[in-house]
């Protein structure tokens, strides 16, 4: 025989593996959220084009330096997590932001959001959203200025530049106003780069649930959660409180149950957990919108059930196959714990 | 009829198509054999021919040490030249007992059939048939068949499933005895039954084997004693694993940390069937078994019965040699099975696939984005990424309350992770140093 009879490759089983990897994942991600993205552009003129593509390379840089400074390769960015995270900060951004006040987000976003926990799989709060808080304290003014989109490419029709108008949340809880549900769908309305044009958000929504990117369990507890409650509310007095419709396509409700609460880092990985999860997001949700000072939620509801999501994992586990209880915080025969040790 | 199967589990790509059609070939007679004495679970046996011994087909040539142990028999004509201590393909050091074979008095033997009185059979002579044929689960867990059909005075076994299931990716060699052996899996089953009168036979095949569905369900139609349900699944691995395989097929649970026998039942592969029937109706002890020789890398995949003892390099050249540029040899499949740094071992009991893979390459593990995949695979229910997290950070008693040991090391969790980490690898490690340290 002439082929060769050693020099094997070595490595414990399994010795097969299924197709994804993490890059895929990301790219797959970036893909479903084209539809939004061509969307946003279509709405809001060629500058927001440029808004995402900065938002990109800052992310990327940020990413390569500080994996740089920490002693790693910088072309691990390969894994294609800040690209998620730039598209999604200027998705939940209005379309004046300032590029100097973007930039400041996206490094926030990947230095202080991920980066400082330890890079991609260790960071506690969603990337992107902790962008979006930074900036709601850093740029007040900016971040509350939304304009309602032009049609033709940031051609202006009438010869002016876009009127700025409150949001619908806003303007349902300040000034009683409530936007057609049309508008919200299709996004003829005041409000986030991204946010606006609900059904695009779906649209790629589906395809990550039909891919199996995340999953039907946090989407439906949280939507659903938020659908219930604030149907109850209406139904108990349709003067006051708007319908649980509205609520479900207005402001960042969708993005944030198809692409910020199915982050797979930051939320529970247990099919329970993520029902638990969205349960408290969605409870969340409703309580900042109707009761709190701000119009909308979302970006608290999800970033406050990231900091409670590691406690959780902790208690979400299965029963495993054949055993009497779930989790393994039961005693075992010698009486140690999972706890034991841990001090 | 209702597609049964147990929950979780992933799809791999099956790669049988190669070998699902090719039947059984006959390895031409080696000129060495080199037989381990360690080829089940348990204890080693302990050889009792030594250098210069002749010996015959079928003639004991080690004897089984205590309950948990299986013998070893000479599958051919020969002399031992040596016993030399090598390495089993899991890594462990084993005595290899090494016979040369006189090739042609070898190829002339024949088994001579034997009339068995089967009503004479009672539960002891049928359990000791198997101890004597040195029959072990031949799935590829090779834990010794006798052991599993003693059940402690506490226990009765009332239900026995039979393993037709072949879930791991590119053997065929379970597949072609269900087709090519038919009748004798169907008299193996009888001589159960007479040691056991079962409530329930039981016999799973995947539906992706619609022909062994067939030939099994007219084989058993056609006898009148026993009474057998096929028991047609789901295609999913590790549906051939005994916890998940007993779940498919009539939804019962084994208690976590428990063995089969808890709730009654007794899982047996086919081949361990054959094995049986061999024994009692040839007086033929376990001395040869089919094996799935496939993978990019061989000329001709075949499913060739071969010799326990067979070097592994007898087979290679049995299918026309390696071809292309091979990365990586398995024994067993691709999902359990072992990478093998040369080709210096031969078939044992337990040697169900020899794969050839040209794809391979080693990947890097990236940092664990807790997408919780390997949790939904898990047929355990277990929380693979803990596990592997706790390992590697040296928390070995926290792993072992996560369930550790409950883990059968199907390596579904590792093949579901999109970061490529080594689960399978760190669960085994943890389990490793609780064992060893009496954690």
């Amino acid at each position: 025989m002439s082929a060769p009879t050693e020099g094997f490759i070595l490595t414990s089983s399994p010795h097969d593996s299924a197709a994804d990897t993490t890059q895929r994942i990301m790219f797959a991600v970036v893909l479903t959220l084209l539809p939004a993205v061509v969307m946003s552009v279509f709405y809001f003129g060629l500058r927001v084009l440029g808004l995402y593509l900065l938002a990109i390379v800052t992310c990327l840089l940020t990413e390569s330096l500080t994996r740089r400074a920490r002693g790693r390769s910088p072309w691990s960015i390969a894994d294609g997590s800040a690209v998620v995270t730039a598209v999604l900060l200027v998705m939940v951004l209005p379309p004046r932001i300032s590029p100097i006040a973007l930039m400041v987000g996206c490094v926030v976003a990947v230095f202080l959001g991920k980066e400082v926990f330890g890079g991609i799989g260790c960071n506690v709060f969603n990337p992107a959203l902790v962008g979006r808080a930074f900036l709601s304290a850093a740029y007040p003014v900016q971040i509350t200025t939304w304009t309602v989109p032009n049609r033709v490419f940031g051609f202006l029709p009438q010869g002016i530049d876009a009127r700025t108008q409150a949001t619908p949340l806003a303007a349902a809880r300040f000034e009683g106003i409530y936007e057609a549900l049309p508008n919200l769908v299709f996004g003829q309305i005041g409000g986030s780069i991204g946010e606006t044009g609900s059904v695009f958000i779906v649209v790629g929504g589906l395809a990550m649930l039909a891919l199996k990117l995340i999953r039907w369990e946090m989407v439906v507890s949280l939507l659903g959660t938020v659908f219930v409650l604030t149907g109850v509310f209406y139904l108990a007095d349709p003067i006051n409180y708007v319908s649980p419709v509205f609520h479900l396509f207005a402001g960042g409700l969708m993005l944030g149950a198809f692409y910020m609460a199915t982050d797979m880092v930051t939320t529970p990985y247990t099919r329970i957990g993520n029902v638990i999860f969205g349960l408290g997001a969605g409870i969340l949700v409703v309580v900042i919108r109707l009761f709190g000072g701000y119009p909308e939620g979302v970006m608290f509801a999800i970033l406050l059930m990231n900091a409670v999501t590691p406690i959780i994992n902790r208690y979400s586990d299965y029963r495993v196959f054949g055993a009497e209880r779930a989790g393994g915080r039961s005693r075992s025969a010698d009486g140690a714990t999972e706890r034991k040790g841990t001090q | 009829m209702p597609v049964r199967t147990f929950k979780k589990g992933v799809h791999p790509h099956d790669h049988k198509e190669r070998t699902a059609s090719s039947a059984v070939e006959d390895t031409p007679v080696p000129a060495l054999l080199r037989i381990p004495v360690s080829q089940h679970l348990g204890k080693p046996a302990l050889p009792v021919k030594g250098r210069g011994d002749e010996v015959v087909p079928g003639e004991l040539i080690c004897d089984a040490d205590g309950f948990v142990s299986a013998r070893v028999h000479s599958p051919v004509y020969g002399k031992v030249k040596r016993i030399v201590q090598q390495p089993l393909p899991a890594g462990r050091m084993s005595d290899y007992i090494e016979i040369e074979v006189n090739v042609e008095e070898t190829q002339a033997h024949e088994w001579q059939r034997r009339d068995v009185d089967l009503d004479a059979l009672d539960r002891k002579a049928v359990v000791d048939g198997i101890r004597d044929a040195g029959v072990v689960g031949m799935g590829g867990a090779t834990f010794p068949t006798h052991v599993k059909f003693s059940p402690p005075p506490t226990a009765e076994i009332d239900t026995l499933v039979i393993n037709g299931v072949e879930c791991e990716p590119y053997l065929t060699c379970d597949h072609r005895l269900m087709l090519e052996r038919t009748t004798e899996l169907v008299e193996a089953i009888r001589i159960l039954h007479r040691g056991f009168s079962f409530k329930r036979i039981l016999f799973g095949i995947e539906s992706n084997k619609p022909d062994a569905i067939e030939a099994v369900s007219t084989a058993a139609a056609g006898v009148s004693d026993t009474p057998i349900e096929i028991v047609p699944l789901k295609v999913k691995y590790p549906q051939g694993a005994e916890k998940m395989l007993i779940y498919a097929a009539n939804g019962r649970t084994v208690p976590a940390g428990k063995l089969p026998l808890e709730i009654g039942v007794v899982v047996a592969n086919v081949f361990t069937l054959v094995a049986i029937e061999d024994w009692f109706f040839w007086g033929k002890p376990l001395v040869d078994r089919v094996i799935t020789v496939s993978g990019d890398g061989i000329k001709e995949a075949r499913n060739l019965r071969a010799p326990i003892g067979t070097p592994f390099s007898d087979l290679v050249d049995g299918c026309g040699g390696i071809v292309g540029d091979v990365t990586k040899v398995i024994a067993g499949g691709p999902m359990m099975g072992v990478a093998l740094p040369t080709l210096d071992y031969s078939v044992t009991k337990g040697s169900s696939g020899l794969l050839f893979l040209t794809n391979a390459e080693v990947v890097d593990e990236s940092p664990c984005i807790r997408c919780g995949r390997c949790v939904d695979v898990c047929p355990m229910n277990l929380m693979p990424l803990k596990l592997a997290a706790y390992a590697r950070a040296g928390k070995f008693l926290e792993a072992r309350a996560l369930h550790l040991n409950d883990c059968f090391e199907c390596g579904s969790c590792a093949y579901a992770c999109p970061a490529r980490i080594k689960l399978v690898a760190w669960i085994r490690y943890a389990k490793n140093y609780v064992r060893v340290h009496k954690l």
